[in-house]
């Protein structure tokens, strides 16, 4: 999971709270977020690092802890991420619910895997539903699990076997567990990615047949590209290298476009828009997802 | 220890034989050191403790959680509570439609003595200084289609062992009473978990609870509160409010179907007359703490005198009497040749009062700060201690439950964790802002009525009188006592 990008009430600039977990306290304005790109492109799925084995020492910790409190800070930059949490299940269980393929909770506890889980917040309360199975959640930065981790325990109701956290990318995942899983979520995360086509192929193939592929991400915006007068682009598999954030992000209609071409595999999809509104938080409006913030989601045949 | 509510089981072990029983757990349980974890930790078993506890047992969503009830007072006593219908416990609440709603929802509403509950449709209340009035009754064609009642009259012990009978039906619960918390502390870090925020609550048995929430149903002096950090704001009203349960001539004005009930505004305090089963009302006379333990010291036939001069003499004659030590009854009935007053205005006359129902407590008022905090939430007094005159008091601790109750079922059903302040916040946001106006009000209307003379009076009057002739203002404040209409806060 990757910190928000999130676009205030239509109209008004894009703005994007990135950073989190490598600028303290800073919410950062869409100039700036160059040396986050960055730092997110090192750790994406194509160029990830291997997952390196950590042996914790008493500084690492302490420096884990500071991190923690800024990701786990309900009044702190993530804020946005924290009260967007519910609207993901929200989502997630309407999707379950439009279909009578869809796997049900009544025959057996869902099984998750979580792409891109980043501190957690997803992760930890898809584990605490008592409709579910298991979650795996993975991400390629040890540091960022590792707050993960640290969060995780304390609350005994996500001990093992409930949420177990893996330091792995899509492609290190062993390919043994494809088509396990109920529902894979990558939320705030495709807009990360150099190769969403790809990447969405990779995370696709662990999708049990009526299980559900969701993403939430954002679109470019009319508004935004007229801020930043650079001319739109078909952004699936063609964005160059050290180009601004703001090029990956992705429409609804280009997922639309993309999963148009693989109906064999996947149905139509479902989609949800929200807006952020100051002070009250998420909420659902109608077609929204054309211009900013907006979920998505599609089940496997 | 964790006396587990069974389907009435444990009523047919001996309470020796349970006590043993306890005695062996306790020694195993503190031998262990795995902490004793709940989700919802409840302390205090009075109305609002009981109605969440009953609430989330109720609801399918929140029924799985492992849930704690912590009471200082035996609560084989209150399983056991009767009385005959000529007998009433003098601690009665006016509880709204909007209340009993709610405890009809959980489940609640049905296991009360409801022959002991007595709706009323109407009611008077007028201004002891000059004589204004306001009356709250249906004009024909005002009368909300979802039923004319105002409030339901009940005792709190009616209410509460209601609840406990529910609640022992739905079983699940680890009730602890006899027990005093002895200390809360927070838990510890151990290898695989880390509950340096979860309360945890030491019981004097030396028994341990572990908190994901720990619930503060535990009064106006909230330990739970304390614990918390949390401060209150507010005052004494330096007065005490009386309560006795009073036998009236009659049935009411109105006989059994149309019940009135009657609160006059004096300078020292309201003084109002609440229907109950038959010719039965309950008394509740704010007045000043002398004046208070003058009326408890008083016979029953010169209380019950007095009782009648509240509501006919003028506040200049009610002052003089509160001098006397006794002779009320000649006093008042001497006085009262000389007062006028309409009889169909006010209530019947007191008769009798019932041995031993004459008592008297402090009235506060009191908001707490916040009413939530890491794995911490707040209920009824414990959150606000309002004045009675309203009879909001109980209705607003159950109002607390209701959106709590939401908040958690909220909480399980998107995954978080129930007890983290980020979870509570619809709570409070929901609660705070509404109390605090509530206490307001009743705060202002109890310091716009004490004052006995001066330009306040007649403006005050003017008021009443004018509320009184606008029927499209009174059938609104109406519908907003009976909890039906559209909501002003």
């Amino acid at each position: 999971m990757r910190p928000p990008s999130l676009s205030y009430t239509p109209g008004l600039l894009l703005q994007s709270r990135g950073g989190v977990p490598f600028k303290l306290g800073l919410a950062l304005p869409l100039h700036q977020r160059q040396q986050t790109q960055a730092a997110a492109q090192s750790r994406s799925h194509t160029i990830a690092p291997p997952p390196s084995s950590s042996s914790l020492n008493a500084e690492e910790v302490s420096h884990f802890s500071a991190l923690a409190s800024s990701w786990w800070d309900p009044y702190g930059p993530s804020r946005p991420l924290h009260l967007m949490n519910p609207l993901r299940h929200d989502f997630i269980q309407r999707c379950l619910a439009s279909s009578p393929t869809s796997p049900s909770p009544s025959t057996h506890k869902l099984r998750y895997l979580d792409v891109g889980c980043g501190g957690g917040i997803f992760a930890e309360s898809a584990a605490r539903l008592p409709t579910t199975a298991c979650v795996t959640a993975i991400d390629p930065s040890s540091t960022i699990l590792s707050v993960a981790r640290l969060h995780a325990r304390r609350d005994p109701a996500l001990s093992p076997p409930k949420l177990l956290y893996v330091n792995a990318t899509i492609e290190t995942l062993p390919p043994s567990t494809e088509g396990e899983f109920d529902v894979v979520s990558l939320f705030e995360v495709i807009e990360h990615v150099d190769n969403p086509a790809a990447f969405l192929e990779r995370c696709g193939a662990f999708v049990k047949p009526g299980g559900w592929l969701v993403l939430s991400t954002i679109a470019r915006t009319w508004t935004s590209w007229v801020t930043t007068n650079l001319v739109a682009e078909d952004i699936l598999g063609i964005v160059p290298k050290g180009t601004h954030d703001w090029h990956k992000y992705i429409n609804e209609a280009e997922l639309r476009a993309h999963f148009a071409g693989r109906t064999a595999e996947w149905g139509s999809p479902r989609v949800m828009g929200v807006v952020f509104v100051p002070g009250t938080g998420w909420k659902e409006v109608i077609r929204s997802e054309k211009i900013g913030n907006y979920f998505f989601a599609v089940q496997r045949k | 220890m964790d006396a587990v509510i069974r389907k009435r089981a444990a009523a047919y072990v001996c309470r020796s034989c349970t006590r043993s029983q306890r005695q062996l757990r306790r020694n195993f349980s503190s031998a262990a050191p795995r902490p004793d974890i709940y989700d919802v930790v409840c302390v205090g078993g009075g109305p609002a403790g009981l109605s969440l506890l009953t609430a989330l047992r109720a609801n399918p969503v929140t029924a799985h959680l492992r849930v704690a009830l912590v009471e200082a007072q035996d609560l084989s006593k209150l399983r056991s509570w009767k009385l005959p219908l000529d007998r009433f416990s003098n601690r009665c609440s006016s509880l709204t439609p909007a209340s009993a709603l709610f405890l009809d929802k959980i489940g609640a509403w049905s296991h009360l003595e409801r022959d002991r509950v007595q709706p009323y449709q109407e009611m008077q209340v007028w201004d002891g200084v000059s004589d204004a009035r306001i009356e709250f009754d249906w004009a024909p064609g005002t009368a909300p289609a979802s039923g004319t009642t105002i409030a339901y009259m009940t005792e709190n012990l009616n209410l509460t062992s209601g609840l406990l009978r529910r609640l022992e039906e739905l079983g699940g619960v680890s009730v602890f009473d006899n027990a005093k918390v002895e200390n809360i502390s927070l838990g510890e870090e151990t290898e695989g978990l880390d509950l340096r925020e979860w309360p945890v609550v030491h019981l004097t048995s030396g028994k341990q609870l572990s908190a994901r929430l720990l619930v503060g149903a535990d009064g106006a002096n909230s330990p739970v509160r304390s614990f918390a950090g949390i401060k209150a704001q507010g005052w004494d009203y330096e007065r005490h409010g009386v309560v006795a349960t009073i036998e009236l001539e009659g049935q009411g004005w109105g006989g059994d179907q149309t019940k009135i009930a009657y609160q006059r505004f004096l300078p020292t305090g309201p003084v109002a007359m609440l229907p109950l089963h038959g010719n039965l009302s309950t008394l509740v006379w704010s007045t000043t703490p002398a004046n208070a333990s003058l009326l408890k010291s008083l016979s029953p036939q010169d209380f019950t005198a007095m009782v009648n001069a509240a509501f006919r003499l003028n506040p200049t004659d009610l002052a003089f009497m509160h001098t006397q030590r006794s002779g009320h009854v000649e006093e008042y009935s001497w006085r009262l040749e000389h007062t006028k007053y309409d009889s169909r205005a006010i209530p019947q006359i007191a008769t009798s009062v019932q041995e031993g129902t004459v008592a008297s407590f402090p009235l506060k008022l009191r908001h707490a700060d916040t009413y939530i905090g890491e794995r911490v939430a707040l209920v009824g007094d414990a959150a606000h201690t309002i004045h009675p005159l309203a009879g909001q008091g109980l209705n607003q601790g159950q109002g607390d439950v209701q959106s709590l109750a939401k908040t958690i079922e909220y909480a399980v059903t998107h995954g978080q964790d129930l007890g983290v302040h980020m979870s509570l916040e619809p709570y409070l946001s929901e609660r705070w802002a509404a109390n605090h106006v509530l206490l307001g009000v009743c705060d202002k209307l109890h310091k716009l009525y004490s004052v006995g003379s001066g330009p306040l009076v007649p403006l005050r009057s003017f008021g009443l009188n004018a509320v009184n002739s606008l029927s499209p203002l009174k059938s609104f404040l109406m519908n907003q006592a009976a909890g039906s209409g559209m909501k002003v806060f």
